[in-house]
C-alpha cells in the first residue's frame, strides 16, 4: 500500500521538477488587455510562437524565467506551418530540446507561460499520432499530433514533452477547439529558413484550383481518374504568361499525377522559384503539354 | 402585449462609451447606438459598455463589444458588419455580465487542408450543369444550353445529389460552393 502512494508521490513530484524546470523554455509573450500567449524559448536568441495567435506588428514585450522583461521583435512568420519567430534584444540562456517522437497514448506534459517569469503546466495523453498532413494553408506538418490536453488560450505556443523530457512540439489550437501539437521536426526545418529570409520561399503559378474528376470519355487518355481543375486564373501570372486558362485541368506537374495538390505540393517549394514546369493537361476534351516558368509567391 | 410581455422586455437605457479611431466610423456607431434607445457617452465618462471598432482600448475594464477584433478575451466579439439589432444585443447581453459569440468563433483554428473523396469528385460536365442549376434554370433550359438531353440532364443532376449529399437543387449549389470555398487552392 505504502509502495504504491509513494509510486505516485514520485510520479508528481517528477511532474512538479519537469514543470519547474520548464520556466525556462518558456516566455510570456505580452499582448493588449493584460493578456498574454506562450513563446517557446528556441535558441538564445530565438523564441517560436503559433503564427495564427500572434497578433499583426512587429514588436513585443516578453517575460522571461524569473520574471525579467525582455523586448523582441518579428523576425518571420509562416501561417502555412503555422510557425512565427520573434528575436530577442538581449540573449537569453536556452534550453537544450530534444526531438521526441510522439506514439499514440503516451503521457505529454504541455507547459505554458504563467505571465509573470513562470510556467503553467497540463497533463494529458497523446491522443493520435499520425502521419504528416498537409495544412488548409498547403504547409506540410510532419506528423499529425493530437493531445488530449486541455489547454488555455495564453498556453498556446509552448512547448510540449514527454515522459522523457524530449520535446514532441509547440503546442497549438486546431479546428474546434481541439489541441494539437507542430511537430518539433517541423520546427527544426522551418525556423531556420524563417530566421535567415524572415519567410518561407514558395512557388507560385497564379491558380485557382479545385480537384476534378476526369471525364469518362478522357480517362483512357489522361490515365488518371482524376486531376486539377483551374478555376481561376491571375492576370499576368506565371500560369497565365503560359496560356493556361480557367477550365484546363492539370493532370500532373513534371510527371507527378496531379490528383491532388498534396501530390504536386513538393514540386513548388523554395528550389522550385524560377524553374520550368512541364504540365499536362486537358483543354477543350484534348491531352496536351504546356510549360510555364514558376515565380515567387507572395505573403497571403 | 400582455402585461407579462412587457414585463419580459424591459428597455434599459444603457450608457455606451463609442471607440473607433476612424470618425466617420465613430458617427455612424454612435447613432446605431443611440437608435437603440442608449446614451452616448465619452470614452472617458461613466459607462455600462464600450462598444470598440477592432480591438477595444488596452487595459479597458469595463466590458467590451468589439466589432471585428482580433481580442479574444472580450465579453462581446461581433463581426465588423455586424447588423444593429446585432449590435443592440451584444450591448444588452454583454451589460447584463453574458458572453457573446457568433456561432462557429471557435471553429477557426490550425487544421488540414480538406479533399472530397474520389469518388464524390465532380466531373467538368456536372460543375457546368450545376452552374446552370444555382441560376434556377430548368432542366429543359439546362439541356438546350449544354445541348444534351433531358435524360442526360436528369443522370448529372441525380449524380450531383448523390455526390454532394443533396436532396434538393437548393441544397446542392449551396453544399457545393461550401466546398468549392473549402477545398480550392490557390498556387
Amino acid at each position: 500500500m505504502s509502495d504504491q502512494a509513494d509510486l505516485l508521490t514520485q510520479f508528481s513530484n517528477a511532474l512538479a521538477t519537469r514543470a519547474e524546470s520548464a520556466k525556462n523554455a518558456v516566455v510570456a509573450i505580452r499582448l493588449a488587455h493584460e493578456r498574454h500567449m506562450t513563446g517557446m524559448v528556441w535558441q538564445s536568441g530565438i523564441v517560436v510562437a503559433s503564427e495564427q495567435s500572434l497578433p499583426r506588428k512587429d514588436d513585443f514585450e516578453l517575460v522571461g524565467a524569473g520574471g525579467a522583461v525582455l523586448t523582441a521583435r518579428v523576425a518571420g512568420r509562416d501561417p502555412s506551418t503555422n510557425i512565427a519567430i520573434l528575436r530577442l534584444a538581449e540573449q537569453l540562456a536556452s534550453p537544450s530540446i530534444t526531438a521526441g517522437d510522439a506514439r499514440t497514448g503516451a503521457v505529454v506534459l504541455a507547459i505554458g507561460a504563467d505571465g509573470t517569469g513562470g510556467a503553467s503546466a497540463r497533463l494529458g495523453l497523446v491522443n493520435v499520432a499520425g502521419a504528416e498532413w498537409h495544412s488548409s494553408r498547403g504547409g506540410l506538418i510532419d506528423r499529425r499530433i493530437v493531445l488530449d490536453v486541455r489547454l488555455a488560450r495564453r498556453e498556446e505556443g509552448g512547448p510540449v514533452y514527454d515522459a522523457a523530457g524530449s520535446c514532441l512540439g509547440m503546442s497549438t489550437f486546431g479546428p474546434r477547439g481541439q489541441v494539437i501539437a507542430i511537430p518539433t521536426a517541423t520546427l527544426e526545418r522551418v525556423v531556420p529558413q524563417l530566421a535567415k529570409d524572415g519567410r518561407i520561399a514558395r512557388g507560385w503559378l497564379g491558380v485557382g484550383l479545385q480537384a476534378v474528376a476526369v471525364p469518362d470519355a478522357l480517362r483512357d487518355t489522361a490515365d488518371q481518374s482524376s486531376g486539377l481543375m483551374v478555376m481561376s486564373v491571375v492576370e499576368n501570372g506565371p500560369a497565365a504568361q503560359a496560356g493556361i486558362v480557367a477550365g484546363d485541368i492539370i493532370l500532373s506537374v513534371d510527371g507527378t499525377p496531379a490528383h491532388r495538390f498534396r501530390k504536386i505540393a513538393r514540386h513548388f517549394g523554395a528550389d522550385s522559384i524560377g524553374r520550368k514546369a512541364e504540365l499536362r493537361l486537358i483543354r477543350s476534351g484534348a491531352v496536351m503539354t504546356v510549360q510555364a516558368t514558376i515565380a515567387e509567391r507572395h505573403a497571403a | 402585449m400582455s402585461e407579462a410581455a412587457s414585463q419580459l422586455a424591459p428597455k434599459e437605457r444603457l450608457r455606451v462609451a463609442v471607440h473607433a479611431v476612424d470618425l466617420p466610423r465613430r458617427v455612424a456607431l454612435g447613432r446605431v447606438v443611440a437608435e437603440a434607445g442608449h446614451l452616448v457617452v465619452g470614452t472617458l465618462d461613466a459607462a455600462d459598455v464600450v462598444l470598440a471598432d477592432g480591438d477595444g482600448p488596452p487595459g479597458e475594464t469595463r466590458p467590451v463589444v468589439t466589432l471585428g477584433g482580433a481580442d479574444d478575451d472580450v465579453p462581446g466579439a461581433l463581426p465588423r458588419d455586424a447588423d444593429a439589432s446585432q449590435i443592440d444585443a451584444a450591448i444588452r447581453a454583454v451589460a447584463a455580465g453574458l458572453v457573446v459569440r457568433l456561432p462557429g468563433a471557435r471553429e477557426a483554428g490550425f487544421g488540414a487542408m480538406r479533399e472530397t473523396d474520389a469518388h464524390a469528385l465532380l466531373t467538368p460536365r456536372e460543375l457546368e450543369v450545376l452552374a446552370a442549376l444555382a441560376e434556377g434554370m430548368t432542366n429543359k433550359a439546362i439541356a438546350r444550353r449544354l445541348d444534351i438531353s433531358l435524360h442526360t440532364v436528369k443522370f448529372h443532376v441525380e449524380s450531383l445529389f448523390r455526390k454532394l449529399g443533396a436532396r434538393t437543387r437548393t441544397e446542392a449549389v449551396a453544399k457545393a460552393s461550401e466546398r468549392r470555398r473549402r477545398e480550392t487552392i490557390s498556387l
